[in-house]
């Protein structure tokens, strides 16, 4: 690898992590705005987002309950921040060849490691509870979710992201080959991403927000950081898997982005929350059973 | 003199040392270096593991009823040896100082686990080394009786689970005695080369019988379902550094077996062609379900586990079933994956067995119930937990998630989306289970009686932070062990993996640790830059929280390990039949009925009458 290259390297793995923020944070926004439009609000200004995360990190009082809680918030952003340069973008491919998707799903439980370390400091019943929630979410998500993941790479014979892309470009959208895995995929998604009906783990009249219920000030605006990367990658990566990553272009990429996110948030604020073993028993049942079928169809036609 | 020799020689003298001396606390660091001069003359043999060499005889050769028994070390038998020193220097090590002092205090022999442990070594390398099939089966029951002695050192309740492997062992001895009388009626002979040209002479029928036998003799060792029952509790119950050993090692010598015999001498394509009626899958699909039941079922028995013991055991079942499903897979990505995790699951799992132990130590229970908030008093034990458990659930950058990520990698590219999601289901039983472990011995409240804890002593804590560094390192340059492994798989006949320093470098999606590491790092330095950029933070006491208007105190307890996950137990729980528990019971019961049968026969008939109607019988036979 010789200067420029490093040199261009070192430049992508700074931009990648700052351009998936600042989409995320615009992916913020257009949640609460979707949220408002559907509950007949105006909702919040432009840079509402931004706004929050200064004044949180701002904030005169900031409560610890331990060197734990801090290294939770350190490593649930770093894991993401960390993430992005995994995951490519139009015009830039960051390290994807040093660690592919299989790396990519597993790098982004760190964060939730993180979160689980953090908040299982505070000691708090219902951050307790809320963390016992989110793992058990998570075993209910990613099982379909791998089975996309197994899917896609199998079509692709690769688990390279970067080919992937290549090769939507060359052959068309992945979306058209395996309609029932980006089915099943959005599925997915919805749990992943913790929203109605699956946002068992915060249930604010239940548990007092459970994982957030210690987090104040920089903690919360961490989470905020987090949740704002949280909605880019999962986004990036959907548009990745099925639609070609935007075909290397920004604007479509960001259209993209902005429209795969936009369905999960539209049925999120229909619907209200469901039971832990429902949502397993729901995850266990449709998604996987599309999934099934969506692998089914790959391999065999 | 060849370096074999010297290692045997020297793993006869820490035997000896470990039974004159064991006893005494003070010898247990002599002991210690004894092991550690093991693993020198084992580096003696780095050649072995270079690929220099192929093969390294000990002298000593005898003949008995006919048979030549050698014993020679080539590269898997050196890898394993390694893995086998590393852990029992490690163990050892950790005895050396306060636990060993505190444990003859309690009043356990201490001189009998010394014994019990060395015996285990010098057996499991008489094992590694054999050069024939009759020496394989003399190590594989020395090691048997060394393991049963070590289980039962705790004496009271290990006792009962002691005798209970003995007797899932005898079983998996007879099924192994069964194979090689066979084979030796058959071929004439035990050796190797006369073994592998057997297997390829036989019907379909006795090739069957062969690799059933082999597989649950074997298997029994590695608790592959539906012998797991043993076990959990059996490695558990033994004392901690005892079951940090048994832990990390002994079973792999199940697969070691499996390794030699089945994949070795009979080879997979032999497994490929033993159809099962009715199905697609041949023998080889069979023993790699064998594999991924292995994993999910005793994973997702640890889960219910509130002893911390019972838990790290039950996952040690678990962590097998990786193992076998890599290496049943056969090919080069398959098999590398499957082997490092002998390597990398060993490393963990004695650094986890070694903490708990060190809690155990402090607070003088391993009951998930009565631990919590720890990492204020033992900040350094927190850390090796912490490295062993992101180890164990296969999350980079440990090593654990190198060796998982070959195997996942292996199973999209041969296709085999059902084993793969097994696999992961394996991933995510294990992250379940892990954070309640850390959570309830670590985070969350700290019991009133645990305030004046200390950090376990250094003794304790060495061997333990080496452990961890060998954890992260070779999960950082997975290439260092993948060096190792290349003349196994060459030994084996298996296809040797290319590899780099970082992992492997496929043209269709590839691993390199040094960068993901890096970037990992480079993301938590980020991460730790926007912390300290916001406002300063202060310190409140754990009580000081929203807990919805109520005032917690240390006497309102909220840890709980029962019933940790309830949304899912809520749904799967109904799913813990113990089905395999009755099916023992029911065999037991059935046994017990037919010996009291027998016995009230023999005691109830008249003898007079029996020894009239013999005699009878001989007259009219004579006449």
């Amino acid at each position: 690898m010789n200067l420029t290259n490093l040199a261009a390297l070192a430049a992508e793995l700074l931009l990648m992590p700052l351009l998936a923020f600042s989409i995320g944070l615009f992916l913020v926004l257009l949640m609460r705005r979707i949220g408002a439009r559907l509950q007949r609000r105006v909702g919040p200004p432009f840079f509402q987002p931004l706004a929050d995360i200064v004044k949180f990190y701002a904030k005169e009082t900031q409560i610890s309950h331990g060197l734990i809680h801090d290294i939770g918030i350190v490593m649930a952003v770093g894991g993401y921040v960390a993430a992005e340069a995994l995951l490519p973008m139009p015009g830039m491919n960051g390290l994807a060849d040093k660690g592919d998707v299989l790396t990519l799903i597993y790098f982004l439980m760190i964060p939730s490691l993180g979160l689980a370390l953090g908040v299982g400091q505070c000691a708090n019943p219902n951050g307790s509870i809320g963390i016992s929630r989110a793992l058990t979410a998570m075993v209910a998500y990613d099982i379909p979710f791998v089975i996309v993941i197994f899917g896609v790479a199998w079509h692709y014979g690769t688990t390279n992201l970067v080919d992937m892309i290549a090769m939507q470009q060359a052959a068309g959208w992945g979306l058209w080959d395996m309609p029932l895995l980006a089915v099943a995929g959005l599925l997915s998604l919805q749990g992943m991403l913790g929203k109605q009906p699956f946002e068992i783990y915060v249930a604010p009249a239940e548990i007092a927000t459970g994982p957030m219920v210690e987090m104040g000030g920089k903690y919360m605006g961490g989470l905020f950081v987090m949740q704002a990367f949280q909605l880019y990658t999962a986004g990036a990566l959907y548009a990745t898997l099925f639609l070609g990553g935007g075909d290397g272009h920004w604007p479509t990429f960001l259209l993209q982005v902005f429209v795969v996110m936009a369905i999960p948030m539209s049925i999120a604020f229909q619907f209200p929350r469901y039971r832990t073993e429902q949502m397993i028993s729901w995850f266990w049942r449709w998604p996987v059973a599309l999934g099934l079928a969506g692998i089914a169809l790959v391999m065999h036609f | 003199m060849t370096p074999l020799d010297t290692l045997f020689i020297l793993s006869a003298c820490t035997l000896a040392v470990a039974w004159a001396f064991g006893r005494r606390p003070a010898a247990g660091g002599l002991i210690a270096v004894l092991y550690g001069g093991q693993i020198l003359a084992l580096a003696k043999m780095s050649g072995l593991a270079s690929g220099a060499l192929t093969m390294i005889a000990a002298s000593p050769s005898f003949e008995v009823l006919g048979q030549a028994l050698s014993w020679r070390f080539d590269g898997p038998a050196w890898f394993f040896a390694l893995i086998t020193l590393g852990a029992a220097f490690a163990s050892a090590w950790f005895m050396a100082g306060e636990w060993g002092e505190g444990y003859r205090r309690k009043g356990g022999r201490l001189g009998l686990l010394q014994v019990a442990l060395a015996l285990n070594v010098s057996s499991m390398l008489l094992l590694l080394a054999s050069g024939d099939l009759l020496s394989l089966f003399i190590g594989w029951e020395l090691m048997s009786w060394a393991s049963f002695l070590l289980m039962l050192s705790a004496g009271g309740v290990a006792v009962r689970w002691a005798f209970k492997y003995l007797i899932y062992a005898l079983g998996g001895a007879m099924a192994l005695l069964g194979a090689l009388a066979w084979i030796h009626a058959q071929a004439g002979s035990l050796q190797y080369a006369a073994v592998a040209g057997l297997f390829a002479t036989l019907s379909p029928g006795q090739a069957w019988t062969l690799v059933l036998a082999f597989a649950a003799g074997f298997g029994i060792k590695m608790a592959l379902l539906p012998f797991h029952l043993w076990q959990g509790p059996a490695y558990a119950e033994t004392p901690g550094p005892g079951s940090a050993f048994l832990g990390a090692i002994s079973s792999r010598m199940g697969l070691f077996g499996i390794l030699v015999v089945l994949v070795h001498l009979a080879g997979l394509d032999l497994l490929d062609r033993l159809l099962i009626p009715f199905t697609h899958l041949d023998a080889r699909d069979l023993l790699g379900w064998v594999g991924a039941f292995t994993l999910i079922v005793p994973t997702f028995i640890a889960v219910r586990q509130h002893d911390a013991r019972h838990l790290l055991a039950w996952h040690g079942i678990g962590q097998g079933g990786y193992m076998l499903i890599g290496v049943m897979q056969g090919d080069a990505l398959g098999s590398a994956g499957g082997l490092l995790h002998v390597f990398n699951y060993a490393t963990y799992q004695a650094a986890l067995f070694l903490v708990v132990t060190a809690v155990v130590h402090r607070t003088g229970t391993a009951d998930l119930n009565k631990l919590g908030g720890l990492v204020t008093r033992m900040p350094l034990s927190f850390l090796v937990m912490l490295v062993g458990i992101i180890g164990l659930a296969g999350l980079p950058p440990m090593n654990g998630f190198v060796s998982k990520w070959l195997i996942y990698r292996d199973l999209i590219s041969s296709g085999r989306p059902l084993m793969f999601v097994a696999t992961v289901i394996g991933t995510l039983g294990t992250i379940i289970s892990v954070y309640k472990l850390i959570h309830n011995t670590f985070l969350g409240q700290l019991r009133m009686e645990h305030e004046d804890i200390r950090e376990a002593p250094w003794s304790m804590l060495a061997p333990m932070l080496g452990l961890i560094v060998i954890v992260f390192l070779t999960g950082l340059m997975p290439g260092l062990v993948l060096d190792w492994i290349a003349p196994v798989q060459a030994a084996l006949g298996l296809p040797v993996l290319d590899h780099s320093l970082g992992g492997v470098d496929l043209p269709n999606g590839g691993l390199d640790m040094l960068w993901v590491v890096g970037l990992l790092f480079a993301g938590f330095g980020v991460g730790a830059l926007l912390f300290l950029a916001g406002n300063r933070h202060r310190y409140v006491h754990p009580l000081d929280n929203y807990a919805g208007g109520h005032f917690l105190t240390t006497e309102v307890r909220y840890h709980y390990s029962d019933d940790f996950y309830p949304g899912l137990m809520h749904l799967i729980g109904g799913w813990y039949r113990g089905s395999i528990q009755w099916l023992e019971r029911a065999l037991v019961s059935a046994l017990d009925f037919l010996a009291q049968w027998s016995q009230a026969w023999f005691r109830s008939a008249q003898p007079a009458l029996w020894l009239l109607g013999v005699t009878v019988f001989a007259l009219w036979w004579v006449v």
